[in-house]
């Protein structure tokens, strides 16, 4: 600001138009065509906010009170959906699959992120191609990467098997994907694989931020690596962790991909997620207002985790 | 968080937010002199020898992250027969593109799919950019009434995750005749990343000097005047980060095309696979389904290390919204 004034001295027009403007009420001309040029440039955004986020949002809510099928008429039935969640069993499984998986994953990612956060924080030579090797797996995607796994997990020819047989570790005929716990096993290893390259990024990110001299003079105090880390690090990093922790928890809990394509909820339904049972009751099943039931018990889990987490770690952080 | 800024404020950061910070670090890292910034937040000036165990030990751990995705490229180059069969010494004996020619010729070639994903994700990347960009500098430059409520409306679609709103999103495409087209999977991709994108533009615009765009308006230019002529070199590598998350959010993505898309030919590649997987055409073939993902990854690989320093920036900038 302090360098726009010259340019306000010369031009007394000028900060009057500015003023104008700033408290929001347009008393002027220019404040009046700034409104309308600045409505008329975020237009576009808010239409497709509007249209594709926020109105499936609402529709989702009445859908869900009808029996609406993929096609035909529908009409509303009140709770009816709801109700008959409580009895749908495995979306109820589904919902406590998920909270197992997401539960197994969370503390393996944030430690392995926050590790490697610590091991290429620093900028020493060759840090920077390292922190672009270690988040090549999170670029490819996980898509690509779980029909990669489920070439290599085929018993007798996967390189998994191949490995770990040679080691001794399992046999070679050790079918991963036909198992719920082999399967969740091999799962929860390659999404941690996936996904702590960019919790990495997070922390790092995060660590940067922090001013050297509240290290050095912890060192001038005595205080060791460790404790400098316990003490400093942690509590002026509580806000990158608690947003790396409610990412991963969030994607975690929304997962579909590496399901779908590695074991497809096999075997029987042992491993349908939340999003998978959705997918399935709207398209498979074709009940649209039941599957859109379980998109709002979505929504709603969602937030609370989001909102449970965030209270949790920013309770003494302001 | 008030101690973190105190702190920072005392240290004499003058003013810039903490994207600048990383994206300012990412560059000193580039240029990394040994002495000029070897220092970890520990404090502790790295010898030679312990510069040499952080190589090591940073090569072995790139290695376990890299290392699987270099081995699926020459999984990918067997013959099939050797990728349904038990690994042997001379696996690699017989490199060939046979599984890349059998992909990517004949009635049921995924060189269409391909199509299809660089369709949706350019598509994508370029409406997401256009409409991050104005709104960006609406939202920057610009004061007016619901300017506040506008932007949080757009960041309240950050909370709503995409798969929760997939049945009323079908049952609405569906009315809208955007079922079963490139166009609608490429409008579905650009809402979701649109919070992103209009965040990062509008954090563009806000560091442009605001003396700049008034001066621009003293001399008479018109709006789209002063962002094509005196702003885009300015915010350029804010369009970049937007068009590159776009990207590669398209590129890789699979339940929305799963869903909208119920049409072969216009399977994305990501869904193509699937059906190589299940062996929709014949029988399961591992060696098709190894080309074809390697095919999926190149274009995310080659994209983020030509354009990475712009990703990181994103991320940053991005996250610093909590």
């Amino acid at each position: 600001m302090t360098v726009a004034e010259p340019a306000q001295r010369r031009l007394p027009g000028l900060a009057r138009l500015r003023s104008g403007g700033r408290d929001g009420r347009p008393s002027t001309a220019q404040g009046r065509r700034d409104t309308r040029t600045g409505l008329a440039l975020v237009a576009p955004a808010l239409l497709f906010v509007g249209v594709f986020a926020l109105f499936p949002l609402g529709f989702g809510v009445y859908i869900s009170l009808t029996n609406w099928p993929l096609v035909g008429p529908y009409q509303l039935i009140g709770l009816a959906n709801y109700y008959a969640l409580l009895h749908d069993s495995v979306f109820l499984q589904s919902i406590l699959f998920t909270l197992k998986y997401t539960g197994i994953v969370t503390i393996p990612i944030f430690v392995v992120g926050y590790a490697l956060a610590v091991f290429v924080r620093a900028n020493r030579p060759g840090s920077t191609v390292f922190r672009t090797m270690i988040f090549l797996p999170y670029i490819v995607g996980l898509v690509t990467e779980s029909y990669m796994a489920v070439v290599e997990l085929q018993p007798t020819s996967g390189t998994v098997n191949y490995v770990l047989s040679k080691l001794g570790l399992v046999s070679d005929t050790t079918a991963w994907l036909v198992h719920t716990g082999l399967a969740m096993t091999a799962i929860s290893i390659l999404v941690v694989w996936f996904y702590s390259g960019f919790a990495m990024m997070l922390l790092m990110a995060g660590m940067q931020g922090i001013p050297q001299e509240i290290y050095e003079s912890a060192r001038v105090d005595g205080a060791s690596w460790w404790a400098a880390e316990r003490r400093l690090t942690v509590p002026l990093l509580r806000r990158w962790i608690a947003l790396s922790l409610i990412i991963s928890v969030v994607g975690s809990f929304l997962a579909f991909n590496q399901f779908f394509i590695m074991t497809d909820g096999g075997p029987g339904t042992s491993t349908v997620t939340v999003v998978m049972s959705i997918y399935d009751t709207a398209f498979a099943q074709m009940d649209v207002g039941l599957a859109s039931a379980m998109s709002v018990v979505l929504v709603i889990v969602v937030g609370l985790i989001t909102f449970v987490q965030f209270r949790f770690l920013q309770r003494d952080g302001d | 968080m008030a101690a973190v800024r105190s702190r920072r404020d005392q240290a004499g950061t003058p003013g810039a937010s903490r994207g600048q910070d990383a994206g300012r670090s990412q560059r000193a890292s580039r240029s990394g002199g040994r002495g000029a910034s070897a220092r970890a937040p520990g404090g502790r000036t790295a010898s030679s020898r312990g510069l040499g165990w952080f190589i090591a030990a940073g090569v072995a751990i790139s290695a376990v992250f890299v290392l699987p995705l270099v081995w699926e490229i020459f999984r990918s180059l067997e013959p099939e027969s050797a990728v349904a069969s038990a690994p042997s010494g001379q696996s690699f004996s017989h490199l060939t593109f046979a599984n890349y020619q059998t992909l990517l010729s004949g009635q049921d070639d995924i060189i269409r799919n391909v199509v299809n994903s660089l369709v949706v994700a350019v598509l994508a990347a370029v409406l997401t950019s256009l409409v991050a960009v104005l709104a960006g500098y609406g939202f920057a430059l610009f004061r007016f009434r619901g300017s506040g409520l506008a932007f949080g409306l757009v960041l309240l679609a950050f909370m709503i995750p995409f798969q929760a709103v997939l049945t009323p999103l079908f049952l609405e495409l569906h009315f809208l005749h955007l079922l079963n087209s490139l166009l609608g999977l490429a409008l579905f991709n650009t809402t979701f990343n649109l919070p992103i994108g209009v965040y990062v533009m509008r954090n563009s615009f806000l560091q442009v000097p605001r003396e700049l765009v008034d001066a621009a308006r003293v001399d008479g230019a018109s709006v789209p005047t002063t962002l094509l002529s005196v702003l885009r070199p300015l915010v350029l590598p804010g369009i970049a980060t937007t068009a590159l998350y776009a990207f590669l959010f398209s590129w890789t993505e699979f339940l929305g095309a799963l869903s909208f898309l119920t049409n072969d030919d216009l399977f994305t590649l990501p869904v193509a696979l699937s059906n190589v997987e299940t062996g929709t055409y014949g029988a399961v073939n591992y060696g098709l389904l190894l080309a074809g993902a390697v095919i999926a990854m190149i274009p995310c690989v080659i994209v983020y290390v030509a354009l990475q320093r712009y990703y990181v920036r994103g991320l940053v900038s991005g996250a610093l919204k909590g």
